[in-house]
């Protein structure tokens, strides 16, 4: 919860953070306008794609330093989505998902598909600001160490 | 298709109106569905709460409203993390035999179909559909569909029936017909929608 409050108003903590841009893919506008408000305030800049096509896009202009990916899409899935993207590049990728329907026996979830194809982390919706905040810082600290180059 | 057989199979060994796999698939495939769109907005609500209450100091103190707005806000926060929290736990409860290759387009297709089906603004037109289709259902076909829901393939809901195998199928494509199903499955959770009520026609000589 203090994670946002750490980075909110113009306070002293805020100068050791770098201001990140981020492309969300997520087909509901709604969600995608709240993670960008709380990623604002954070001081992060936002980039909305609503459908897995035009994030794709967005992504062949450089300057992004994360993707976070709704794995249910319209059209192709987010799963594709992220194997497509980390073919391609080593940008950290962020998978989100809210759907829970799952294997008893075999244990198949969607959170291993998406680790699997390439994503940095998961987590599950719904989600705290904190939560949030703490996956991009996660991911993005976590391609830094792996190798640096992550345009 | 195969997999059906197999389950039906399965469900006549054990004792009759014990719910049948493909059913109780079926209910777990519609409440995760509609879990799932309940996901989306609950994400923002709590996104906005989160930041209500994190910012809430900045309310104005003058007159002490800003206390009690504070309050409000702390308040309202933790009614939305109780709400996700009990999504969580339903979500945990969900479970269907979905296979690694076919889970993703499984996924797709259950969430499609809600929001079809289900979404406020459509005002749930297939249901509609399906409840009015419930009223020109012959007493036959009532029953064909009930064998159908518990997971009955065409030869043992004839046998159940003692009626020819053709003569079920027949029924059975007259349900599909009426209901507008694409495939079993649909007609399955199309009727787990329809409100088992003594008015319902449908329901009123099966229960």
């Amino acid at each position: 919860m203090d994670a946002l409050a750490r980075q909110c108003p113009g306070k002293s903590l805020n100068f050791k953070k770098p201001i990140l841009r981020i492309l969300v893919i997520d087909d509901d506008e709604c969600v995608g306008a709240a993670i960008q408000a709380i990623l604002a305030r954070g001081r992060h800049e936002t980039t909305l794609a609503l459908r897995a096509c035009d994030g794709i896009k967005a992504l062949q202009s450089p300057g992004f330093d994360a993707a976070v990916v709704d794995l249910f899409l319209p059209g192709m899935s987010g799963l594709d989505t992220i194997a497509h993207i980390r073919q391609r590049s080593a940008i950290p990728i962020v998978a989100m998902s809210g759907f829970r329907l799952r294997n008893p026996s075999n244990a198949i979830d969607y959170v291993s598909m998406a680790m699997q194809r390439g994503a940095s982390t998961f987590i599950r919706k719904p989600f705290a600001s904190q939560q949030l905040l703490e996956a991009i810082d996660r991911s993005v600290n976590c391609a830094s160490s792996i190798g640096g180059s992550t345009q | 298709m195969t997999r059906r057989k197999t389950d039906d199979a399965q469900a006549d060994e054990y004792e009759i109106g014990h719910p049948s796999a493909e059913r109780a698939r079926a209910m777990n495939e519609v409440a995760a569905a509609i879990s799932h769109q309940l996901n989306g907005p609950l994400t923002a609500l709590l996104l906005y709460v989160g930041d209500l209450s994190q910012n809430s100091d900045r309310f104005p103190a003058a007159d002490g409203t800003g206390q009690s707005l504070k309050q409000v806000a702390d308040n309202a926060l933790r009614e939305a993390e109780r709400i996700c929290a009990l999504l969580l736990r339903i979500g945990d409860a969900l479970e269907a035999p979905l296979q690694e290759q076919t889970a993703m387009t499984h996924g797709r297709e259950v969430i499609a179909w809600w929001s079809r089906v289900g979404n406020a603004d459509g005002a749930g037109s297939e249901v509609q559909a399906a409840r009015a289709a419930c009223e020109p259902l012959t007493p036959r076909e009532r029953e064909v569909l009930q064998l159908i829901i518990e997971g009955c393939s065409n030869k043992e809901g004839a046998a159940r029936m003692q009626i020819s195998h053709r003569t079920f199928e027949c029924h059975r494509a007259e349900v599909m017909r009426k209901f507008a199903a694409k495939n079993a499955a649909d007609l399955i959770r199309l009727s787990l929608l329809i409100p088992k009520s003594p008015s319902s026609s449908l329901w009123r000589d099966t229960q």
